[in-house]
């Protein structure tokens, strides 16, 4: 376990660096703090001096010296348009993308395995051809597509949806709310969770009715029937278990996918999470913004990564989790 | 002599095709005659668009502003000009989407054909080379992998358009977009060519090559890469819908082609911002034709995978 | 009465261009604790004759016609669940290889007692004891420690061994062995194949061993059936096959064991190969490859006469017969 963390940190800090050096690369080259800073109206000695006294005419290792020793405090400067620190302005949108993903991966999750598991137990079932004939048609439908159909239905045409917005929050701190608390809330968090599930739910279910069929296949299930065992045990315990593991590493590679989806849907519901915020802060060149949710999402990339590793560990048992020789 | 046997050879290949289990199934196969129908009409309206589209819809002198959101011509307020309507700069939605289908496309395969030159020199290299630096390749791949694509791509060009100004960007736009997405997914084909390398590589012809002294990249690329042709026809189908959609998906949010010069991404963007007031067909029509395409294309991809896998047949 | 009874047994596989006929008018018996040897090239129908026995051929196959009567209940019409509490209770099977037969994620532990839980009600402490009680007596050292270990933590032979164990788990009526020892290393071969007589000997289990190898079938069992192309073409006793082979295929078979050869000499290949069951010959199914053909080979499918102790399905032993009598 111990060995297993420390390869885990290694590689994270390893990522996390090349996510800083991007993310410097990006201030250094993208807007002129100082035009936010001072204006138009000072003379270009005067800058020069400022420029100096910044800091900003030293050598880029120092800069990116300086500009991790700040990071890793948690300053990743102040964004030009808020006035406040970036990582707080970002911080304070992290739970509306947190709980759109949540409420997504809880669609995906409860609906992929059994019917995806159906689908490939019953491949004749007409009902499994329906399942997979939408599913088809799923992963073709983009996601800004979906939920612009899911607006037009049930926001505009049959108007029992919200169209925008997190409805009512619930304050837990003074920079954390979330909408899981409330019925407004809730309800506002039905279409987005659904259009940001739309297109993982498809492939999940393709994935996992492949995967298992092909497992269905093999000489252990064969085995299994042959020692007279109950089909649920055969199914959900030697089939699904061994399913299931191609299933974790593609979701693992499927979470930047997933981040990359917020910020359409966050677009489109005008969702106020990151990704809403980072395409307002493209849009305003608002760079320590824009550095500070790289930074971010990087983390979460990371962290999650490493509980997808953690997961698919315990799982397999030929993933050796523990220390010691494998 | 030797006409004799060109002239007997040629015929012969087009039997061979006719017998073999390709076509066999693809006669028998009702979705993937409908799909490949409806892919090769895509296409060629998009090759045409100049030739067939009653306007062009670059050209500002033909666009009136006075014309912008007329319905399509079956609703009551309808023009007889424009039978799909017109966008909100007054576009003729007909012509915009036959252009904007050819950009779509065009970005589509140019991407794809990029992605998999890319993935094939490296695939190639990591499957045949082996220990190091295949071990190195493939460690890049996963890496890549786990930064989606479309979270790099919208990345890379949030920070290029910050940094160019939107003017010069919507310029560059579609160089980029290919460059992006082209770049972005090479590990995709990498994986699946270094797979079937290291599968042909334990195979004798391999090895019979080697033994008579051909050079490294010869192998490589007369020996072993034709025999990995299946595997990269099945993932190209799927990787150019997926660009497509990429491609799409980058246009909605603004970071794609411009409104002056639309893919079918960036005309539905437009329309998002009027469908409230009921304009709906902006959104709709080019939403229409993209998921179409998109999903023939699925359609194809997964017959040519069930088809070319004969693994999936040994019941 | 007879442990097993198959009486006119026709398997065939759907297909998109039809059935195709795998095994037809299979007949035999097998007496309790009897050790009857199943050989023929790959492609005869040994290892599907073994899965129709226990009525779980994969598909696109099933039982067309024919009857698998056990203990006096016909197999081939059981229902489900009642065939389920006969697999592995009393008739178990033992695949050929050990590398794939056991689920690579669940413990051997829990593999070797979800099958006594299936069909008898004890606690999971007393399943845990027969477990280790069998392995003990499949010679497996340290058993304890092997319940809790993974099957990619143990060698084939350990493997192999353990699929006996499960197989003698709940002291079954027969055991249908396909191919056991071919995946193995030859050293290992000869040990496994001497535990699972002595084995099958001290428990009084009837063993169904299919097998190309000639040789392991004239040391192992009693009785002998040689196979070639869905039928079953000789059987008798085995010192019998063995020694005063009638069939030509048999007699091939046995020419073509290396001891059979004179040193330094080519090896007595039996010319052509199996027929694929899309194109089984007219006739004699073995015609095409036989030294004796006759133009009624080709006409007439030849039945299986009694020849002494044996049966043989032969044209030319037939008219052999004939011509003593007249």
């Amino acid at each position: 376990m111990l060995a297993f963390l420390i390869k885990r940190v290694f590689q994270a800090l390893i990522v996390m660096f090349v996510i800083s050096i991007i993310s410097f690369s990006i201030q250094d080259n993208l807007g002129d703090p100082l035009r936010e800073l001072v204006g138009q109206s000072v003379s270009e000695e005067e800058r020069q001096q400022l420029r100096d006294k910044m800091g900003l005419n030293d050598p880029f290792l120092v800069q990116y010296i300086r500009f991790a020793g700040k990071a890793l405090q948690g300053d990743l400067g102040t964004s030009y348009f808020f006035k406040e620190p970036a990582l707080q302005v970002i911080l304070r949108k992290l739970p509306a993308t947190l709980e759109l993903v949540f409420g997504a991966t809880l669609i995906i999750v409860s609906l992929s395995v059994p019917l995806g598991v159906f689908a490939a137990i019953k491949p004749q079932h007409i009902a499994s051809k329906i399942i997979m004939g939408i599913s088809t048609v799923g992963i073709s439908v983009p996601v800004f597509l979906t939920a612009i159909g899911l607006i037009y239905l049930f926001s505009i045409h049959l108007g029992w949806m919200p169209s925008y917005g997190r409805g009512e929050t619930f304050k837990i701190t003074e920079n954390w709310d979330t909408a899981l608390l409330t019925a407004d809330g809730l309800h506002h968090l039905i279409l987005p969770s659904v259009a940001l599930a739309s297109i993982m739910l498809p492939l999940f279910i393709r994935l996992i009715r492949s995967e298992m069929m092909e497992v269905l296949q093999s000489e252990y299930v064969k085995f299994a029937w042959a020692k007279g065992i109950s089909p649920r045990r055969v199914y959900f315990l030697h089939a699904l278990k061994n399913t299931m593991l191609p299933v974790i590493t593609v979701g693992g590679v499927q979470i930047g996918t997933m981040v990359a989806y917020t910020i359409l849907t966050e677009t489109v519901f005008q969702w106020p999470g990151m990704g809403f915020l980072f395409l307002e802060a493209v849009n305003r060149v608002d760079t320590p913004l824009i550095v500070a949710y790289l930074i971010v999402v990087g983390a979460i990339f990371v962290i999650t990564n490493t509980i997808v590793d953690l997961i698919y560990g315990m799982v397999n048992p030929t993933v050796k989790l523990v220390g010691g020789k494998s | 002599m030797n006409t004799a046997v060109k002239t007997q050879k040629a015929p012969g290949r087009l039997q061979q095709f006719k017998s073999s289990h390709f076509w066999h199934s693809f006669k028998q196969d009702k979705v993937a005659q409908v799909s490949f129908g409806v892919l090769i009409i895509a296409v060629v309206l998009a090759l045409l668009a100049p030739l067939i589209a009653p306007y062009n819809p670059y050209d500002l002198a033909q666009i009136d502003i006075m014309d912008s959101e007329i319905p399509p011509s079956w609703e009551s307020s309808g023009d007889e000009r424009f039978w799909l309507g017109t966008d909100i700069q007054g576009r003729d939605m007909w012509s915009t989407i036959l252009y904007g289908t050819r950009i779509s496309l065009t970005i589509g395969v140019c991407a794809v054909l990029l992605q998999a030159f890319l993935g094939i020199v490296i695939g190639l290299t990591a499957g045949y080379l082996g220990g190091r630096i295949d071990s190195f390749l493939m460690r890049m791949a996963d890496i890549q992998l786990s930064f989606s694509t479309l979270m790099v791509a919208i990345i890379v060009l949030a920070v290029f358009q910050a940094s160019f100004g939107s003017e010069l960007y919507q310029e560059l736009a579609m160089l980029m977009l290919i460059l992006v997405i082209g770049i972005a997914e090479w590990p995709q084909y990498a994986r699946t060519i270094r797979a079937s390398v290291l599968a042909e590589k334990e195979k004798e012809y391999v090895d019979a090559a080697r033994v008579i002294g051909l050079p490294t990249p010869r192998i490589m690329f007369r020996h072993i890469l034709p025999n990995t042709l299946s595997p990269i026809l099945v993932i190209s189908t799927v990787q150019i819908a997926n660009a497509i959609i990429s491609e799409a998906s980058l246009s909605f949010l603004g970071l794609g082609m411009p409104v002056s010069q639309p893919s079918l991404g960036s005309l539905i963007s437009s329309g998002f911002e009027v469908i409230l007031s009921g304009s709906w067909w902006i959104t709709v029509i080019p939403g229409v034709v993209l998921i179409v395409i998109v999903l023939v294309m699925n359609l194809l991809g997964d017959w040519l995978r069930d088809v070319l896998n004969p693994k999936l047949y040994k019941g | 009465m007879s442990l097993l009874t198959v009486n006119n047994l026709e398997v065939r596989f759907a297909l998109r261009q039809g059935d195709v006929i795998a095994l037809r008018d299979i007949n035999f018996s097998l007496q309790r604790g009897e050790r009857l040897g199943v050989v023929g090239e790959s492609g005869a129908g040994k290892s599907v004759l073994g899965f129709s026995i226990i009525n779980l051929i994969s598909r696109p196959g099933y039982i067309a016609q024919g009857e698998v009567a056990f203990e006096g209940r016909n197999l081939a019409t059981l229902s489900a669940e009642a065939m389920r509490s006969v697999r592995g209770n009393r008739i178990a099977m033992i695949f050929q290889d050990p590398m794939m037969t056991l689920n690579p994620v669940l413990s051997i532990g829990e593999q070797m007692t979800e099958c006594l839980l299936a069909h008898r009600k004890i606690s999971k402490e007393e399943a845990r004891n027969i477990a280790l009680q069998r392995l003990k007596q499949v010679q497996i050292p340290s058993p304890e420690h092997r319940l809790d270990q993974y099957p990619h933590e143990l060698s084939g032979g350990m493997r192999q061994r353990i699929v006996i164990a499960i197989a003698l788990l709940l002291d079954p009526d027969l055991i249908i062995a396909d191919e056991p020892t071919t995946a193995l290393d030859v050293t290992i071969q000869a040990e496994i194949m001497s535990l699972m007589l002595e084995l099958c000997e001290t428990n009084n289990v009837a063993l169904m061993l299919i097998t190309h190898d000639l040789g392991v079938v004239s040391e192992v069992t009693q009785r002998t059936m040689v196979m070639y192309a869905g039928r079953i073409v000789e059987s008798g006793p085995t010192r019998k096959i063995i020694n005063h082979a009638q069939h030509p295929y048999t007699q091939g078979l046995i020419n073509a064991l290396p001891q059979m050869t004179t040193p330094g000499q080519r090896l007595n290949q039996i010319r052509g190969s199996m027929p694929s069951l899309q194109d089984v010959p007219s006739g004699c199914a073995f015609r095409p490859r036989c030294d004796f053909a006759m133009p009624v080979c080709e006409q007439q499918i030849p039945d299986l006469y009694q020849a002494g102790d044996c049966k043989v399905a032969c044209h030319l032993l037939n008219k052999k017969d004939k011509e003593q009598q007249s």
